[in-house]
């Protein structure tokens, strides 16, 4: 039996590569969000706007994505791709494989809160006079997004996490700075310790975060009914 | 069936080493009047020493013993043993000289007897052919990838010159690719992994740029034996002039054996 206490003292002194690492998972993730949920929301709205013979690109690209490993999408971008002439940065590679990949899974998620708009909806907001576009915004996207947005929050604390592997195409983000610590201190358990309560931190951060966005932009009605879907948004909103 | 032929197998050992402990073959007269050579090698370090497929051990060390046993005229008996058991099993006399990738170490020397080198293991940095990379200096400004956690890229951190920008990879297979898919200027990769990927990859545009780190490494003798080890030194001395080391060398790891290596 081994007994070994923790000593975090050179962890604690390779702080600031675990900083640095911090702020490149931020920045990819917040970047992966923001395109990532792009690409999801048209993806999905393209879809169910198009002709019934014109939906498998989106399909097809949701399978292929949601079927295959992270690692693989990043190891076919950063080294795959370099063999047709198109060369990214690590940073760049990971950005765009935590896009399309988080994009296909936002995809499915706004897919489902779409088609939880009943067509009665549409009906009435074009007896209404409302015109397609303006029934697609008002009816079905806003509603639908509203509909979903915890199931979306998710997703994207789950991309937050999955945002690790980066660390396999170089990518010095929290887990490749603690990798790299890791193998020159053999303090495995103290660095793992250090970056687990970062990725906690992270994740509950960014979870309030999008419970704000989430609150502060739907307006009126949709707003109760967020409150609704997630009550401890009151408690937040009490405490402003 | 198994259990048995387990069994029948302890037991060989057990006689085997009470038998032979009594006979400690420490000269080389006692060598030639046993009529063999017991040689200690690694069980997995290729390409210098490894159980290769047919089941039987081969690699630069166990052709540089046949060649001690020719020398010596006595047959070469190999036994393989894994990184942790070279040097017990010198101690205890179940070999008589170990060729066994050791790198003469203060520590290992404090227990066995070492012969000068008779190889060197190393890592290089590896770039284009055409690149102008010849020295640690040249790699400022580029961006050289390095597999997490080893030698090397402890080395390149502490030593590497301002500008150099390091990539770390989880493994050297990974490195290596880096390096094909050009997502790196150049890498430094242990020479044996260079060396696996240019037999499978011919055709490939790269190179040896220099040596970045060499570890030498040394024949074992039991301590003491001090007449043993010097003809050793002279056997490795000989082979050094007559071209038989660097020749392997060049069958094993594909490229010269250092002119110079250390002498002790």
């Amino acid at each position: 039996m081994i007994i070994f206490g923790l000593n975090f003292g050179p962890v604690v002194a390779a702080a600031p590569a675990l900083i640095d690492g911090l702020w490149l998972t931020i920045t990819i993730s917040f970047a992966a969000i923001v395109f990532g949920g792009s690409v999801g929301l048209a993806a999905a709205v393209g879809r169910s706007l198009a002709p019934r013979r014109l939906k498998w690109p989106v399909d097809v690209y949701v399978e292929v994505m949601r079927n295959t490993p992270l690692l693989i999408q990043l190891y076919i971008i950063f080294l795959g791709l370099p063999a047709l002439g198109i060369r990214f940065s690590p940073i760049e590679a990971s950005i765009i494989g935590l896009t399309i990949n988080t994009g296909a899974y936002c995809t499915e998620i706004f897919r489902a809160g779409i088609e939880s708009i009943h067509r009665s909806q549409i009906e009435a907001g074009l007896s209404l006079g409302l015109s397609r576009l303006q029934v697609v915004r008002y009816v079905v996207v806003v509603p639908a997004i509203i509909g979903v947005w915890p199931a979306l929050v998710s997703q994207f604390i789950l991309l937050t996490l999955a945002s690790s592997v980066c660390s396999f195409i170089s990518l010095e983000e929290i887990s490749g700075a603690a990798y790299t610590i890791q193998s020159a201190t053999f303090l495995n358990f103290e660095v793992y310790i250090v970056i687990g309560a970062m990725y906690l931190l992270l994740a509950a951060g960014l979870k309030s975060l999008l419970r704000l966005v989430g609150l502060y932009s739907f307006p009126g009605p949709s707003r109760r009914s967020l409150k609704k879907a997630m009550p401890s948004a009151t408690a937040v909103r009490a405490q402003l | 069936m198994k259990v048995l032929s387990k069994l029948f197998a302890c037991l060989v050992v057990v006689l085997a080493t009470t038998w032979t402990s009594a006979v400690f073959a420490q000269s080389v007269n006692d060598l030639i009047a046993s009529g063999k050579i017991r040689i200690g090698v690694n069980s997995a370090a290729p390409p210098f020493s490894f159980i290769g497929t047919s089941g039987k051990v081969d690699g630069y060390d166990v052709e540089v013993g046949r060649k001690i046993a020719e020398f010596l005229g006595v047959e070469a008996e190999f036994v393989a043993y894994p990184t942790a058991g070279r040097i017990p099993a010198l101690e205890s006399d179940k070999i008589d000289i170990a060729i066994a990738t050791l790198t003469p170490t203060p520590a290992r020397a404090k227990v066995v007897m070492f012969t000068i080198p008779y190889v060197t293991f190393g890592s290089s940095i590896i770039s284009a052919k055409d690149s102008a990379i010849n020295s640690l200096e040249d790699l400022a400004g580029k961006k050289v990838g390095v597999a997490r956690g080893t030698p090397q890229e402890v080395k390149l951190t502490d030593e590497g010159p301002k500008g150099m920008d390091i990539a770390r990879f989880d493994d050297d297979a990974i490195t290596m690719q880096a390096l094909v898919a050009g997502q790196v200027d150049a890498i430094a990769v242990p020479d044996t992994i260079f060396i696996e990927f240019a037999k499978s990859r011919p055709g490939h545009s790269f190179d040896f740029k220099f040596s970045l780190q060499n570890f030498f490494m040394s024949v074992a003798v039991r301590k003491d034996a001090f007449e043993l080890q010097q003809w050793l030194n002279t056997v490795i001395s000989f082979m050094k002039v007559t071209g038989d080391l660097t020749q392997l060398y060049e069958k094993w790891v594909g490229k010269p054996l250092p002119a110079i290596m250390p002498e002790f």
